[in-house]
């Protein structure tokens, strides 16, 4: 756990500020890009702020890193599992057949990835250093030890959500359990309905939102749900009742027919998966988008306009106890993002910053691994595939001048590349 | 480049420079739209290549050029014009004619938008298509944009003559921007003014360009009504003096 303390220390002081300042103040009209439909993320108006924080010559490290040699990159590999990824596929796609797709990932991927899966017909992930980081610990993971923790930081738009998705494949192929929340932002903000929880008068439930995760829940795990039996007895209603020994699937049904209880069917998934995953029947994956939705604010407030905390809800509040690591037999990777968060700095990207003091401390020990933007050969191998796939229409983009140009554009940012080449 | 033809473009013919100065020199009507730069300024000259000329391979017409450039006063380069090579001044154009207010950011990302759903929706039909078709189906929005406004610029317009107390629609032949001008704002004005309540612009905009791009939809009935209205009044044609 030390070792996961030094490591912490040593990525905080690699934080340095990429964006090119000068040549993009004033004249440069490609410097405001949509993002989200709001005022652009890179709009020439928001540079001003930056202009003293400049680090030692951002410009010239991007000169040092034009590839040298010019061998054609390669932008898909053969390959499509998981398991098999090393080094050598660093930089290039691999295919997920979209039957695979629709059961591994009924949600969780970014709406941008979704729109090019449907675009392109195919589905195709980057192999990344940071999942394969995260690939070669989770292959060697001891499951006698309680859950590791590892979460995935960066700046807006590097990749962590894809990357988390990378790694749920690769879980779905060794037949883990996948418990998947793909933003846990949305569980605290815009929620019409709040119930008062049934099993609890402090806490609050989420009908829609437990319901549609249920949903989700059951089509990513369908043939773990009938091997899976309860430990306890669980009262719905005077009618309604769950006897002990019966099929998880009972309780995720229960929780779709009567929206009312979706909360607690889920509160009692989590504990019930909890407590087996320690005795080895199968191993659990959590993974959670935006955990530092579980610790911040919420916008949501009750009838008396006061504001509610994130523990006042039933759903995160099992949440929680999910993530803390007293239970054995699985891992839990998690995502940190600004983007979604509520009441953070838009440049607040490292863990400390957006899980504040008390999520730190809750997660405490983790291992924090930094999902940057492409190297060199990444962005080669991006463009390269949207070439392959005619994506890229303009007739300068096939030209060096059109790659100078994007790569300048876009500082090799995965999301800002994403949305450079969509209208190009 | 851009010199002549900013010379050209104050003027709609060599016939009508010296009628538009008798027209403006009314009393009661002042010049609006003139520039602060005097005819001794020169355009700037955006254009990477032209520098990047070694000097050794210009010609003798080159570098009396470059050396004349050298006294002359230059205007200032608008904040709008690039030197990328994905600038295109007609999408520019039409984003200045969309934006309100001000708000180019806004406006440009409607226009990017517009674009990226043009793809979308193309790469659907090609994926869709029988591998003849495929041939046939165009991905690339740029095209799409240009041969959409070319196919919504009318040929004739009409212009109100006033004569004998009465204002006639005299139809007369529109200039090389006009024309331009008339396209881009039928384009903007029906996509704002007919679009169902929840749809965004890009959408709609994306939808009446790639009509247009087919010759049909509404802003093409527009133009065929203009021509149809020049047709009617073509008796009132020699009402135009110039």
């Amino acid at each position: 756990m030390l070792k996961g303390m030094t490591r912490l220390v040593s990525r905080v002081h690699k934080n340095c500020v990429i964006f090119i300042l000068e040549q993009c103040r004033g004249s440069c009209t490609y410097g405001c890009l949509p993002w989200k439909r709001e005022t652009s993320w890179l709009d020439p108006g928001r540079f001003s702020h930056l202009g003293t924080q400049a680090p030692q010559c951002p410009v010239a490290h991007l000169d040092n890193q034009v590839p040298t040699e010019r061998t054609r990159a390669i932008s898909r590999t053969l390959e499509n599992d998981p398991a098999k990824h090393g080094e050598q596929h660093v930089g290039q796609h691999y295919n997920i057949s979209i039957q695979e797709l629709k059961t591994v990932f009924p949600h969780g991927l970014p709406p941008r990835f979704v729109m090019q899966v449907k675009t392109f017909n195919e589905a195709c992930l980057m192999v990344r250093k940071p999942a394969l980081e995260l690939l070669h610990y989770l292959k060697n993971t001891n499951f006698a030890h309680p859950a590791v923790r590892y979460v995935l930081y960066g700046e807006k738009g590097t990749g962590k959500t894809l990357s988390l998705c990378h790694i749920i494949h690769f879980c779905a192929k060794q037949d883990w359990l996948i418990l998947h929340i793909p933003d846990a932002h949305l569980w605290v903000k815009n929620c019409r309905d709040l119930l008062q929880s049934t099993y609890n008068k402090q806490r609050f439930d989420q009908p829609l939102e437990a319901s549609i995760w249920l949903k989700n829940f059951k089509t990513a795990n369908e043939r773990f749900l009938s091997q899976i039996k309860v430990q306890d007895k669980y009262v719905w209603n005077k009618r309604e009742s769950t006897e002990k020994g019966s099929p998880l699937a009972e309780v995720v049904e229960q929780g779709i027919m009567r929206v009312r209880n979706a909360t607690d069917a889920v509160g009692i998934v989590l504990k019930e998966l909890k407590r087996q995953s320690s005795l080895g029947v199968f191993r659990l994956l959590v993974a959670v988008d935006g955990v530092n939705a579980l610790w911040g604010r919420t916008t949501l407030k009750r009838e008396d306009k006061s504001p509610i905390t994130p523990e006042e809800l039933a759903l995160i509040y099992n949440l929680r106890k999910m993530v803390k690591n007293d239970w054995q037999g699985g891992a839990i990777v998690l995502t940190v993002s600004q983007t979604g968060s509520l009441f953070k700095p838009r440049k607040a990207y490292l863990p400390q910053e957006l899980l504040g003091k008390e999520g730190f401390d809750t997660l405490d020990p983790f291992i924090p691994i930094l999902v940057s933007n492409y190297n060199p050969k990444e962005f080669e191998g991006c463009i390269q595939y949207y070439l392959e796939n005619n994506w890229l229409q303009h007739e300068k983009a096939h030209t060096e001048e059109g790659k100078k140009e994007l790569l300048f554009l876009s500082n090799r940012n995965p999301g800002l590349l994403e949305r450079l080449c969509a209208y190009l | 480049m851009a010199a002549p033809t900013a010379k050209v473009s104050r003027g709609w013919s060599g016939l009508a420079l010296g009628v538009r100065i008798a027209v403006l020199r009314l009393p009661g009507l002042t010049q609006v739209r003139w520039s602060r730069y005097g005819p001794e300024y020169q355009d700037p000259q955006i254009d990477k290549e032209y520098y990047r000329k070694p000097l050794a391979q210009l010609t003798e017409e080159e570098t009396y050029e470059r050396e004349l450039r050298k006294t002359q006063v230059i205007k200032a380069a608008p904040a709008t014009k690039t030197s990328s090579v994905f600038e295109d001044p007609v999408i520019s154009k039409f984003t200045n004619m969309m934006m309100k207010g001000g708000n180019k950011i806004l406006a440009r990302s409607l226009m990017t938008q517009t674009l990226e759903a043009v793809k979308r929706k193309q790469f659907e039909k090609y994926h869709a298509a029988s591998a003849e078709e495929q041939a046939t189906v165009e991905r690339n929005p740029y095209t799409i944009f240009h041969q959409a406004l070319k196919n919504c610029e009318p040929v004739i317009g009409l212009v109100p003559i006033l004569k004998g107390g009465h204002f006639y629609q005299v139809p007369v032949p529109l200039a090389e921007r006009r024309r331009r001008f008339l396209a881009m704002k039928w384009m903007i004005t029906e996509c704002r003014e007919k679009k169902p309540r929840r749809m965004l612009m890009p959408e709609k905009l994306s939808q009446e360009l790639l009509e247009a791009f087919c010759n049909r939809g509404p802003v093409i009935k527009r133009k065929h009504d203009m021509h149809k209205m020049a047709e009617a009044n073509r008796a009132l044609a020699h009402y135009r003096w110039w």
